[in-house]
């Protein structure tokens, strides 16, 4: 190992003492409770009067005995397998429209970044309003083209449908960050590809995705987390925040708060929790590893 | 300048410090200097969701009541959201800082007795205690014989029907229908069809009402699990229960009753107020509801949940909240206090006058029926509750399955969807439970 010279170690000293506030809000604040619930993963934890070890239990009955753990995961995966690729696409083309140098376009950009603004909560009730299968705008709309649009939020068969199409239309805060870099991307290569006869699907494909690429891939992995952590939309739009119409809208982390706060059992949560972190870092990790095939950064070394 | 910086940085760290693993020394002082205010009176924290209406400007006023009444302790409220503070009370029991008092819900006391939430009152309720309350109200306190609780409010189910379209259908107060097939016929008399789209519906069971309450009400006020934890949910009577629910389902047909509903969401008009709906099937708190916005010639009466058949008996179903002293609590003796001032016959008097609840005591309804201050049909409701708790069924979450429904609502739901039968829908809710049950142990 390379011995490093006084003021670089002088340097790191300080840059550790800067970044001492994060590392010790990590320790105390995620690593610490990440590790209680590996912990507790093997125990019987009830949060006040018991804490047992079981071993392995809690992982044979998640994958053997719980119906509803595949249920929630089938639901889960369903969301996410839709929602992510459904959203980066509709973000990426909201960008490119909003992208155009036309008079009033800072107006349409604020209205299509309004949804991400607004508050979960009241965004979930309006969607209630406007899923509603007879009065609601959405069927209204699609009656005008004879479409006798489905019950949404009423058949289980058109919940999670209904929670994608929600979350297409709030996905202004992923288009700003798409708008972001469209507007580094260089007038000269759009001028340069002009000058050979590209037209506009070729500049788009050409130019525009790959200089994107990088955001794009930020914003699938994002997603992607965020996606397998949905809760509060099952929590909220459905009756007494139970997961229904037959459990379709049981999502991974409801039934794993029902464990934990209808049944209290904490341990059986905490080995759920760890289910899913499991699968998102292997998800995670594998993106990574494609990364290098599709993601495109210029200045960079090729890499 | 570069000293300034350090002391800063070494500062900000320490804090930091401080705040991770200092706080259970922070908390036991903060615990303990509360306990007493200046002038040597007994601090209690009492956490409760009744934040705005009736309900949070009665319990108020009987604080101070409390408060006056005696210079020993003193009650300091606080209101915690609906949605927060049975989980905010969890995290605090689990941190060592619980509050003194609280309000729980009345299904899941044994469950938190289990886990050791709640403090045992054995110590502190005597024999003549439990007496004042409605006996299946007491039963869901103890755990193991000792109570960990106090009942406060309840509520029962019954159905609210519309006098002025009763007497337009001329149908007479002794034709109030008592049984099933009684509902059916009174209810089809009420309807009333404008070519082929319903403008009246005499009666849907499921508006609001459970399918789970038809179906205790159909099974000898068994619900899903019976009194000694064994689950019954693919009983013959409840299946021809859900067999009844979809008969009605049937006959208004799934697009009118979807259609209604979501315009009773939009909660723009109350169906019952309006008289497109000409009985209601709900918690006898809507009358609370129905002083608020119902008009003043506005004629209701209430009937208990008609019987299956003729001496099935009128099952209704109920709820309601109990006062715990969480476990951990800094006095439970000065929290008791408080509790049995707030379940005196008085105190619970003064409580449902004031917000129409109806009340833990029956020594408090029986007087709240005689209460002065309240109007006739004031008085009639609290008759009403009275009677109706001799058929009130509470349903405590069983200890070896507590999220139970869950699975059962699945079913349900399907039933009513249609994609199963109701008794395919209950045999396999049957075998889903026992197979949590089974886990459990």
């Amino acid at each position: 190992m390379k011995r490093l010279s006084i003021r670089k170690k002088k340097e790191a000293r300080w840059a550790y003492l800067f970044i001492s506030p994060f590392i010790i809000g990590f320790v105390v604040f995620m690593l610490g409770p990440m590790l209680f619930s590996v912990i507790g993963s093997f125990t019987d934890y009830n949060l006040t009067s018991k804490m047992n070890f079981i071993g392995l239990a809690n992982f044979r009955r998640m994958f053997l005995h719980d119906d509803l753990f595949w249920k929630s995961l089938y639901n889960t995966v369903y969301f996410v397998l839709f929602n992510v690729p459904l959203t980066t696409i509709f973000s990426v083309f909201l960008a490119t429209i909003l992208n155009q140098k036309i008079r009033g376009i800072s107006i349409f950009r604020t209205m299509f970044y309004l949804p991400a603004v607004l508050s979960g909560v009241a965004v979930y009730i309006l969607w209630m309003q406007l899923l509603s299968p007879s009065a609601g705008l959405i069927n209204t709309f699609l009656g005008w083209f004879n479409i006798s649009g489905p019950a949404w939020l009423f058949d289980p068969n058109w919940t999670k449908p209904a929670l994608i199409l929600m979350k297409i239309w709030s996905s202004g805060g992923a288009m700003l960050l798409y708008l972001a870099t469209l507007q580094n991307v260089p007038r000269s290569l759009y001028e340069s590809a002009a000058i050979d006869g590209a037209g506009v699907w070729g500049k788009f494909k050409n130019i525009t995705l790959p200089l994107i690429t990088p955001i794009i891939f930020y914003d699938v992995i994002t997603s992607t987390i965020g996606s397998f952590q949905i809760f509060q939309e099952a929590y909220v739009m459905t009756k007494n925040g139970t997961g229904g119409p037959a459990n379709s809208l049981l999502f991974y982390n409801l039934h794993m708060w029902n464990k934990a706060f209808v049944a209290f059992d904490m341990g059986y949560a905490m080995a759920m929790s760890m289910i899913l972190f499991l699968i998102v870092l292997v998800l995670t990790f594998i993106n990574l590893k494609l990364a290098p095939r599709w993601v495109y950064y210029s200045g960079g070394d090729g890499k | 300048m570069k000293k300034l910086l350090v002391t800063g940085v070494l500062a900000s760290t320490a804090l930091f410090l401080l705040g991770g693993c200092g706080s259970s020394s922070a908390k036991s002082n903060a615990a303990s200097s509360s306990e007493k205010t200046s002038d040597g009176k007994k601090t209690i924290d009492f956490w409760s969701f009744w934040g705005s209406g009736a309900r949070k400007e009665v319990i108020e006023e009987i604080i101070d009541d409390y408060n006056q009444s005696q210079d020993k302790i003193q009650v300091n409220y606080k209101y915690q959201p609906w949605g927060d503070i049975w989980t905010k009370s969890l995290s605090a029991i689990t941190a060592g800082n619980a509050p003194d008092v609280i309000v729980q819900d009345i299904n899941s006391v044994a469950q938190r007795a289990e886990a050791q939430q709640a403090t045992n009152l054995s110590k502190y309720v005597d024999e003549e205690t439990s007496k004042d309350f409605y006996p299946q109200l007491w039963d869901t306190v103890e755990y193991k014989g000792d109570p960990y609780a106090i009942p406060f409010n309840t509520d029962t189910q019954v159905i609210f029907y519309n006098k002025k379209l009763f007497k337009e259908a001329g149908i007479a107060e002794k034709d109030l229908p008592t049984t099933w097939d009684e509902l059916e016929k009174t209810a089809h008399q009420l309807d009333k069809k404008d070519k082929k789209e319903f403008t009246r519906i005499g009666f849907y069971p499921l508006w609001n009402l459970g399918a789970d309450v038809w179906a205790l009400n159909a099974d000898n006020g068994t619900s899903w699990f019976d009194q000694d934890d064994k689950i019954k949910i693919d009983t013959k009577n409840k299946v021809e229960a859900l067999e009844w629910i979809q008969d009605w389902q049937d006959y208004y047909g799934k697009d009118t009753i979807n259609k209604l509903e979501a315009e009773f969401g939009s909660g723009v008009s109350d169906p019952f107020i309006s008289g497109l709906v000409a009985m209601r099937a709900q918690n006898i708190n809507y009358y609370s509801s129905l002083m608020e916005n119902a008009p003043e010639d506005f004629d209701f009466g209430v009937i208990p949940l008609p019987e299956k058949e003729k001496g099935s008996g009128h099952w209704s179903w109920g709820g309601g909240f109990v006062l715990e002293v969480p476990y951990g609590a800094k006095d439970p003796e000065a929290s008791y206090d408080f509790i049995k001032y707030l379940s005196s016959p008085e105190v619970q008097e003064k409580f449902g006058e004031k917000s129409f609840d109806i009340m833990a005591s029956k020594t408090a309804n029986e007087n709240l029926v005689k209460n002065e201050q309240l109007s006739d049909k004031g008085r009639m409701i609290y008759q009403m509750a009275d009677e109706n708790f001799k058929n009130t069924v509470i349903t405590p979450v069983p200890l070896a399955a507590p999220d139970y429904t869950t699975l059962v609502n699945e079913q349900i739901d399907q039933i009513l969807l249609g994609t199963k039968t109701p008794k395919e829908g209950l045999a396999d809710a049957q075998k889903a439970v026992e197979n949590l049950v089974k886990q459990n142990n």
